[in-house]
């Protein structure tokens, strides 16, 4: 690894500073949150998918020694607080008329939707007697029949779930131009078709959801600590939509995150129900999720069926492409929910290929289920795969070489900039490099002795490539501030969130990099409401790409005030002063004053021109992107399948991505290996189960399989840094998300390679032995 | 987790003691079940009584023709065992595939023999060897230990002690594991000790068996081909999310083949 200096330390390959802390018990998350007179919640979760609350009786409850309080729907409602809001982007049918948002409160009110759902909050001395006694409060349910699957939910005799939304559907959406598209089948040599199923997943952050509250009753005002990923979003919408308070009454903050991968974006009904719990009880509550509710109440992700249609010429040239998705929200619209498999899903469709049409259509469905919010990727990731999917299918179909298919489609770089047909704007670039690049990492060269060798053990060998286009940037805007302390440390927040992304490290060497101080003299304040005035928090891959252009950008602001006070100790003008290293000074001069003296002389009011008060490097400064930045790249890899078994081994793994400018290479390594996991984990082994009457079947990690490390090959990873895009100061894009983008074609592709002597075309992930194993026998058969 | 006592016998009598007085005893080896289960507050026993405090029951010793595993002897220790590895490997291997280091850290073969969960490896090791689970008051012979899901001959309050596993003239251990726990989907133990031939399934039904048509082909041919045709009926198998009985069935053939060609190797 390059750990040669670098300018301005962009590039360098920085250790994470975090990983210390994290690594020896000292990382402090909300658990480690402890408040004198501090006292526990637990929840009372509904056993039904779907059932009216005819009656809760809490009496029994309430006679166990040290429960506090118990409080139900009733009394939710009758405290008059408002139901969780989306906030999705695409809040409209096709016709215009607006989407069907059923309101979403904190606890159920009278009917529970899905299994898990909070019908009561139970507060007690400890949690032990907190946890006991919800086993004491008494619900009686009425069960109705529960809606399970998109396809079911849509079906014209589905039981309806919300009277506003009938046939359950809360949403439709289309993209593109459908006329063009149509043309261009009818004129296409070939289209070929096939349905794929993007399996229902949920993040398993090592640290479940959890929160403190604390109302102080003087101020009439919360401090709420978090396991949440974006702070100042939700705690506007915590504030104003749901408790009726001014925003400046909730204090929010996230301390250190234990993963959150999309599941922790979104406001979840528990802070909010920890917040009236500690105003009715006037002490201080946490709430910490276990891991089997975390099943239940987590956000999911995925959850897709789509038919893809692609039309190419005999050729091999692709004309057009239709992608009609049918995407599952659960019970209620969550906080970006509906956006997910509708715009979230259509933006990056066709990847990087070269098309003359797309169109792209979506139903967005309620189901009797746990909610869908983002997941890592949240609808690039389905894109990708119906991509990269269908074009390895067809060419199964037509004889083609899937690959020679990829290189003669990508989007020539003379082509750039360009508007995508879904409309993204691709400013940089170099799509075909980057797959020559990713081919030649992969020796095709041994590849067949590879394959012989895999079948002197008996095993299949396959190889799977994907060619992926993303788009990241978040929210829009970032703030980053520094605060320059008397003991020589700076004190950076930034609005941007870790979820143990490594910012601490990421952010400190932008700041300290162009500031020429030392790492270990920025001290990162991780997200708090009070620390910025504005934060967009995690998730979009925005990190380094808003967050990262942020701290550069007030750190420019530093170095050019830092200019003025050197300007008025050198009795010159601002205008002459140089900075470099370190220090500033006045070329053909022998002046020089190192940034060290300029901060001390910025708090010292002898030493600073007229206008300067003391404190003046102590600067935050928003920063706003243009138009979001789109990362790109492509991904390869190898399995061993054992037809007799099923089993799949995924053996190797290669990637090249495109992310711009390389801030830190170790964790960008980090970044895309992560993903891989996840997008590996997705494709082989990873489902969300429920059974028909919307029972969950993968409630444990016994039933839910994870990917473990000895189920990830070593990966070999190279960036593409020709093409830095102009959309923010750093020339960075996103790479957050683009593993679990690139991922799950690359396997599924590579064992549909490895199987297509059996004839196998298509098997829907997950993986799983079985499935391969029947798919041998029924292509066989 | 509900709340419970706890005792700390250092012999098998105060241990029993425990047991009788208390109102819903417990016994606690390395608790890789009963405290995930705790946890989960599926179980509220009045009283835990762990038996890692009585010295004699852990431990590895070779005896003749026999290698005896004291009941709370640690998986990773069985896996490491110089003995073990050179009289019985597949037994080594069964160890060391079990769980995670975690798992094989805490987990005992005491525990999990008197657990008898379905898809649990020592039982296969246990019945397809032939072994003898010897408790504080008798000798179980294997054929005579496993009687359902989670049933065990042990009668209440009965200590397992130690095993004692006949070293065989060879012996292989394949196993599918679940994806999510490493828990044998199927896992076959076979063994050869002259004419004797034992296959041993776990996973694949309600609690391990013998599967006896491929026993007796494989009396006559000691040989994977010996039972290319033997199938096991899916009838009874375990089906769940995981896999199908038929899969299961199918499983049985492919791993006891692989098994004894392992034996063989």
């Amino acid at each position: 690894m390059d750990t040669t200096p670098h300018k301005n330390r962009i590039g360098e390959a920085v250790r994470r500073v975090e990983d210390i802390r994290f690594l020896t018990g000292k990382g402090r998350y909300v658990d480690d949150v402890k408040l004198p007179n501090m006292v526990y919640a637990a929840m009372v979760r509904s056993p039904h998918a779907h059932a009216d609350v005819k009656s809760i009786d809490a009496s029994a409850a309430l006679e166990i020694d040290g429960v506090l309080a118990v409080f139900t729907g009733a009394d939710w409602k009758a405290a008059g607080y408002g139901p969780i809001p989306t906030k999705s982007a695409v809040k409209t049918f096709k016709d215009g008329s607006p989407l069907k948002e059923p309101p979403h409160h904190a606890m159920a009110i009278d009917r529970v939707r899905h299994a898990g759902e909070v019908v009561a909050v139970v507060v007690a001395e400890t949690r032990e007697i907190a946890r006991e006694a919800t086993e004491a409060v008494e619900v009686d349910y009425a069960p109705l029949p529960a809606v399970i699957g998109i396809k079911a939910a849509l079906a014209p005799d589905a039981p309806q779930i919300w009277d506003i939304a009938p046939g359950n559907l809360c949403l439709d959406f289309e993209l593109g131009n459908e006329e063009a598209q149509k043309k261009a089948f009818a004129a296409a040599d070939h289209v070929v078709t096939l349905e794929m199923v993007n399996n229902r997943v949920t993040a398993v952050p090592i640290e479940p959801r959890g929160a403190v509250a604390s109302y102080d009753k003087a101020s009439d005002s919360y401090t709420l600590w978090n396991a949440s990923q974006n702070i100042h979003a939700n705690r506007d919408t915590i504030a104003e939509a749901c408790l009726k308070i001014e925003k400046s009454k909730l204090h929010h903050i996230a301390p250190d995150v234990g993963g959150g991968f999309g599941a922790k974006n979104g406001v979840y009904p528990e802070p909010i129900l920890v917040c009236h719990a500690s105003k009715l009880v006037g002490r201080p509550v946490k709430w910490i999720n276990d891991r089997g509710e975390s099943f239940l109440s987590d956000t999911h992700g995925r959850d897709q069926i789509s038919t893809v249609s692609l039309a190419l010429d005999k050729d091999g040239t692709f004309r057009a492409l239709r992608t009609e998705t049918l995407g599952e929200l659960g019970a209620y619209c969550a906080t970006v929910g509906p956006f997910t498999p509708t715009g979230g899903s259509a933006r990056t469709q066709g990847g990087p290929y070269k098309f003359d049409a797309i169109f792209y259509t979506a139903k967005a469905v309620f189901t009797n289920t746990a909610l869908l919010d983002p997941y890592r990727g949240a609808g690039r990731p389905e894109a990708s795969y119906q991509m990269d999917r269908i074009i390895d299918y067809a060419a199964a179909n037509l004889g083609m070489d899937p690959q020679e298919l990829r290189r003669k489609n990508l989007v020539p770089r003379d082509m750039l900039p360009m508007k995508t047909p879904m409309g993204l704007d691709v400013d940089s670039g170099d799509f075909p490099e980057v797959y020559k690049r990713l081919i030649a990492m992969t020796d095709r060269g041994g590849y067949e002795k590879r394959v012989k060798e895999s079948a002197a053990k008996g095993l299949k060998r396959g190889f799977g490539v994907s060619a992926y286009l993303e788009c990241t940037g978040g929210g829009p805007k970032e703030h980053a501030v520094v605060e320059f302390k008397d003991n020589g440390k700076v004190t950076l927040a930034v609005g941007s969130h870790s979820t143990g992304m490594g910012h601490e490290t990421s952010f400190a060497q932008v700041l300290a990099g162009h500031l020429g101080i030392g790492m270990e003299d920025v001290e990162f304040r991780q997200a708090d409401t009070d620390a910025t005035p504005i934060g967009g928090g995690h998730g979009g891959s925005r990190g380094m790409e808003v967050g990262g252009s942020a701290v550069l950008q007030t750190a420019r602001a530093v170095v050019a005030k830092g200019k003025e006070i050197a300007a008025h100790l050198f009795e010159t003008s601002a205008d002459k002063i140089e900075f470099e290293d370190g220090s500033f000074f006045e070329p053909g001069t022998n002046h020089t004053i190192t940034i060290r003296d300029v901060i001390d002389a910025s708090n010292d009011p002898d030493k600073l021109p007229d206008g300067l008060q003391p404190g003046c490097l102590n600067i935050g400064t928003t920063f706003e992107r243009g138009i979001i930045s789109i990362p790109n790249g492509a991904h390869a890899g190898e399995v061993e399948v054992d037809p007799e078994t099923g089993v799949v081994k995924l053996v190797s793994y290669w990637v090249v991505d495109d992310f711009g400018t390389i801030v830190n290479p170790l964790l960008a390594d980090g970044q895309v290996m992560g993903g891989v996991a996840q997008g590996v984990g997705q494709a082989l082994m990873e489902e969300i189960v429920y059974d028909e009457n919307g029972q969950l079947l993968t409630g444990s990690l016994m039933d839910y399989a994870m990917p473990r490390a000895d189920d990830i090959p070593t990966m070999h990873l190279a960036f593409y840094e020709g093409a830095p895009t102009a959309k923010n100061l750093l020339g960075v894009k996103g790479a957050g998300e683009a593993g679990c983008v690139g991922a799950p074609p690359v396997v599924v592709n590579a064992v549909c390679d490895a199987l297509k002597e059996y004839g196998v075309k298509h098997i829907d992930m997950p993986l799983t032995p079985e499935k391969v194993w029947r798919a041998i026998r029924a292509a066989g058969a | 987790m509900y709340a419970f006592e706890v005792q700390k016998p250092a012999d098998l009598d105060t241990a029993k003691r425990d047991f009788e007085s208390a109102d819903d005893g417990q016994y606690l080896a390395g608790g890789q079940t009963l405290i995930p289960v705790l946890k989960q507050r599926l179980a509220m026993p009045s009283t835990l009584i762990p038996l890692d405090g009585i010295a004699d029951i852990a431990g590895i010793s070779v005896e003749g023709d026999s290698i005896t595993v004291g009941a709370m002897t640690r998986h990773a220790a069985v896996a490491a065992d110089k003995d073990i590895a050179k009289a019985i490997p597949a037994l080594s291997k069964l160890a060391g595939g079990i769980g995670d280091p975690h798992v094989r850290n805490r987990g005992t073969i005491g525990g999990s023999l008197a657990n008898n969960d379905p898809a649990a490896d020592y039982p296969a090791a246990v019945l397809g060897l032939g072994a003898t689970v010897v408790t504080d008051r008798r000798e179980i012979e294997a054929d005579n230990f496993f009687k359902g899901m989670f049933e065990t001959a042990l009668q209440p309050g009965e200590i397992i002690t130690a095993v004692r596993f006949p070293i065989p003239e060879c012996a292989g251990y394949v196993k599918l594991p679940n994806p999510a726990t490493r828990y044998a989907l199927v896992g076959v133990m076979v063994s050869r000790s002259g004419s004797k031939v034992r296959v041993a399934v776990t996973g694949a039904a309600p609690s391990v068996f013998r599967a006896t048509d491929m026993e007796a082909a494989l009396t006559m041919n000691f040989s994977p081909d010996a039972i290319s045709g033997t199938e096991v009926p899916a009838d009874g198998l375990n089906s769940d999310m995981h896999a199908s009985r038929d899969y299961r069935a199918h499983l049985v053939g492919v791993l006891a083949r692989r098994a004894v060609a392992e034996a063989l190797a």
